[in-house]
């Protein structure tokens, strides 16, 4: 059977690592402050998957800084890595695969250069394809989609956007509620319950989680295959380990491996 | 010494990072001679079967594995796309031969309302009884991780030697003699994939 996905996201910017509430970032450390702060063996071995993004708001953002930090993370790590932010060409895309990535996160180019991800999809296949979609509820009740960082709007209502990338091609969909992101208030389910019902794809819930408990409650609705945290503070030393193991007693489907 | 054959397909370093971790020797390698006198091969890949198909014909590697593993009797990996490749032929893009060396066809998954695709995530692979010393020192039932959209369908069921469920039996690993293929990632699935390189790397490697 399939199992649910726990996932790490990692928030860089110019070499640093960021939390972020409502897309607001905040610097924390560089690649050692994290290894020093946190177990960085134990995060490796108790998370499904790593996602790195880079998250400069820079015009032109740096890819090789990513891919750089790409490849000393898949030294350490043995699990799927997704990396994206800042990939604008084919040649990007190449050196994030040759870094160790085994996915690309694409986020903008779907509403500005669709063809460029048509290609992608073309040379790497769909499933090597992660499409990011960041939406915010507005008063009226619909949920609007926004590219660049949370800065540019798209016009587009989530469900849109959602048959948008799937027409463009993706593997999965990785949805954050800017709303809740960085809160610790849990997952906007409805929207992610919503949202799931669209996609023929896979989807990773992002934005909002504070405790295990959110990650349970999440995976339990079956909106989500995948639930996602980058908030550095909440998962602190042991506490991602622990959330698994928390998951686990719960019930929730996740996968056990040898020790090494 | 183990060879990475790299015709342009795929993530070869993290195959590369998961050997140095076990402490095997390797070689990320894309010259047809080197290939063709490799000790054991992993052929790795990500990506479109009839591109990588062209990939291997036009580099001249296609010749130096066929020397390999069908002359010389080494041993070779297959991972992913790269375990595709060892069927009859796939249907990606239209049909396009593959290596032969196992027979069978690689197919798209069927479209259903049950399950997503691509089929994406850690998924239990039972083992099989000739699965025997592919899965040496993993529990019966063990979780790897996949991605892919099409999957290997195997024309003598004896072939298979690991079996995973997603809304029906999906080939997870075979194996015919000194080749041998897996569906999933072993450099991407933590403790388990580690333990399955260890067995390819460090033991007879047949099956």
């Amino acid at each position: 059977m399939l199992k649910s996905r726990l996932i790490f996201t990692l928030l860089l910017d110019a070499g640093y690592y960021n939390l972020s509430r409502n897309f607001r970032l905040q610097r924390v450390g560089d690649l050692k402050w994290v290894q020093e702060n946190y177990d960085f063996d134990s995060i490796a071995r108790s998370i499904d998957e790593l996602v790195v993004l880079n998250v400069a708001k820079a015009a032109t953002s740096d890819i090789d800084a990513l891919a750089a930090q790409v490849r000393r993370l898949g030294e350490q790590c043995f699990m799927p890595i997704a990396a994206g932010g800042g990939i604008r060409s084919l040649a990007n895309a190449q050196t994030l695969f040759q870094a160790g990535a085994d996915k690309l996160v694409l986020n903008s180019p779907y509403f500005e250069d669709p063809e460029l991800v048509r290609e992608l999809v073309r040379t790497y296949g769909a499933q090597s394809i992660v499409a990011s979609l960041d939406f915010r509820l507005l008063e009226d009740g619909t949920r609007r989609v926004y590219c660049r960082g949370g800065t540019r709007d798209t016009g587009l209502k989530l469900e849109q956007a959602i048959k948008l990338v799937q027409e463009v091609g993706t593997g999965e969909l990785y949805l954050t509620s800017m709303d809740r992101d960085g809160t610790g208030d849990g997952y906007d389910l409805e929207s992610l319950s919503m949202a799931s019902q669209l996609a023929s794809v896979p989807v990773i819930a992002s934005g909002g989680a504070g405790n295990y408990a959110h990650f349970v409650e999440a995976l339990r609705s079956r909106a989500v295959n995948a639930v996602s945290t980058a908030n550095l503070f909440n998962f602190m030393g042991d506490g991602l380990r622990d959330a698994r193991n928390e998951m686990l007693q719960d019930g929730i489907s996740l996968t056990l491996w040898m020790p090494f | 010494m183990v060879t990475i054959v790299n015709y342009g397909m795929g993530n070869l370093r993290s195959i590369e990072s998961a050997l140095h971790y076990l402490g095997v020797a390797c070689v990320i390698e894309n010259r047809p001679d080197r290939v063709a006198a490799s000790e054991k091969l992993i052929l790795p890949g990500v990506g479109s079967f009839s591109r990588a198909m062209a990939n291997l014909r036009s580099t001249g590697l296609q010749h130096a594995l066929e020397h390999a593993v069908r002359s010389r009797g080494v041993p070779v990996l297959g991972i992913c796309l790269g375990m595709q490749l060892l069927a009859t032929r796939g249907t990606e893009d239209g049909l396009t031969d593959g290596l032969g060396w196992i027979p069978g066809e690689v197919v798209r998954f069927t479209d259903r309302n049950d399950r997503k695709i691509p089929h994406i995530g850690f998924n239990t692979v039972a083992r099989k009884s000739q699965g025997g010393a592919m899965f040496s020192g993993l529990p019966h039932a063990a979780d790897f991780y996949f991605v892919h959209s099409y999957h290997f369908m195997p024309l003598a069921p004896d072939t298979v030697t690991g079996e995973c469920e997603y809304g029906e039996p999906v080939v997870a690993a075979i194996a015919n003699g000194n080749v041998w293929g897996v569906q999933f990632h072993p450099e991407k699935s933590q403790g388990n994939g580690l333990q399955l390189l260890r067995n390819y790397c460090g033991g007879t490697a047949r099956c």
